[in-house]
């Protein structure tokens, strides 16, 4: 059966979320267009107003409505501490814990030779910048503990200590509330390489 | 009607990963007994995942899988032996040998003479301090595995330049570029502790790889350039 113009337009689109095939994108669109219309309405309006006034963060390119984020432009937060992630999610992930007072620093990707992102893709010339502005004493380097991720730490700790200034990788080690016997060889070998003294 | 292949175990290098909807990854992986083939890891990544901290480039795997061409399922994935230590400011050159190896040979096309060679210079990696004679010497390797090998049967006081279609040819020694016979002797012996040889290595094989590439970059040597002209910055 041929969907009409528009719907076959609005399947199309659907499929631009990650994870959507033809069948959901399908399906998304009858209840969007059938029981949901408000809520089909809203959906719209805030797609066309996060589009028009979100952008990333001008000091750490995190996802912001200003100028500069909310955590970027709060004087509580400790300007010399720079935590580097990934993604946005990260920073969502590391405020949720609750744990750090610092500024971040979003890469929004990954080094990744063999598909050719290298360092102008990740930002790495606004993180020299923001390096080279004074404030910041120490990068906690939080990408993620894979091949790639350590590949991306490894080139802006070197970035950052070429500037002396402190360079550290966070640990990676056993799941609070884990089993030893389920962990993964490779995470017990560095927890057990990265283990503190007893206190 | 087609069989459904099922292989087991057989030892193999992930070269690239993708992702592939939410949780899956498509993974390009090069085998000592299928060559270099294409399989579809479901549920490799996500908080679930117990395979995620195994399916990593330079790890040494058994790995088994369901199904044949391109459209193969992973079905299991062990270690072969420990992770390697590979330090982190050689991740650049391991990255470089697995794109050659994705640029180089064919998919399906079994390869167990160049699987060696790739796992000795990952080790290699792992104990030397500069990379660049392991990177020559699988550089060397390759070409023989792919049928472009250097014919390298010259006499050590001559000098010699190259064409991709004729070889090694002498040429006088005040010839610009020429190489020397002794440095490409050390070659052919993949004996490169000496710099002069080295460099006569490197621009040797880049000639015969520039030429079996065909025109096509290495997106590797761009990263590697431009991470080093941010580091000179």
């Amino acid at each position: 059966m041929q969907h009409a113009a528009p719907l076959a337009r609005l399947i199309d689109a659907l499929r631009a979320l990650p994870g959507v095939g033809p069948k959901t994108a399908q399906r998304m669109a009858f209840h969007l267009l059938q029981g949901g219309r408000g809520g089909a309405r809203t959906l719209a309006d805030a797609l066309i107003s996060g589009l028009d006034s979100i952008s990333r963060c001008k000091r750490c390119r995190m996802l912001t409505d200003s100028e500069l984020c909310s955590i970027c432009s709060s004087n509580s937060r400790d300007a010399s501490l720079l935590c580097v992630v990934e993604s946005p999610a990260d920073v969502v992930a590391v405020e949720q814990s609750g744990s750090f007072r610092g500024r971040y620093f979003v890469l929004h990707g990954h080094l990744s030779p063999l598909d050719g992102i290298g360092p102008e893709q990740i930002g790495a010339r606004e993180f020299e910048a923001l390096l080279d502005s004074g404030e910041v004493r120490e990068v906690i380097l939080a990408t993620n503990p894979t091949v790639e991720g350590e590949a991306t730490a490894h080139f802006l700790g070197e970035r950052t200590a070429q500037r002396n200034i402190q360079a550290s990788r966070i640990a990676h080690g056993i799941p609070i509330g884990g089993e030893l016997e389920y962990v993964d060889g490779g995470t017990l070998a560095h927890a057990l390489a990265g283990r503190v003294a007893q206190r | 009607m087609a069989t459904r292949e099922r292989v087991s175990l057989e030892h193999a290098f992930i070269l690239h990963h993708r992702e592939y909807r939410d949780t899956s990854r498509i993974l390009d992986v090069f085998t000592a007994r299928h060559g270099r083939l294409t399989l579809f890891a479901r549920g490799a990544r996500g908080p679930k995942s117990k395979l995620a901290s195994l399916l990593m480039p330079f790890r040494p795997l058994f790995l088994s899988w369901t199904g044949r061409g391109d459209a193969a399922q992973l079905s299991g994935a062990e270690p072969d032996g420990e992770a390697l230590p590979l330090a982190h400011k050689h991740l650049m050159s391991a990255f470089y040998l697995n794109e050659l190896i994705i640029s180089l040979t064919t998919r399906h096309d079994p390869q167990a003479q160049l699987f060696d060679d790739y796992a000795r210079a990952l080790r290699r990696l792992c104990v030397e301090p500069q990379p660049e004679p392991a990177l020559r010497v699988f550089e060397k390797r390759l070409l023989e595995c792919i049928g472009y090998g250097l014919e390298l049967e010259v006499a050590p006081e001559l000098h010699y330049q190259f064409q991709p279609s004729q070889g090694l040819y002498p040429v006088r020694e005040d010839v610009p570029g020429a190489y020397a016979g002794r440095t490409l002797l050390a070659l052919r012996e993949e004996s490169l502790d000496d710099a002069q040889a080295l460099d006569v290595a490197r621009r040797l094989l880049r000639q015969a790889l520039d030429h079996c590439l065909e025109g096509r970059e290495l997106r590797t040597r761009d990263v590697a350039r431009s991470m080093l002209r941010r580091g000179n910055a």
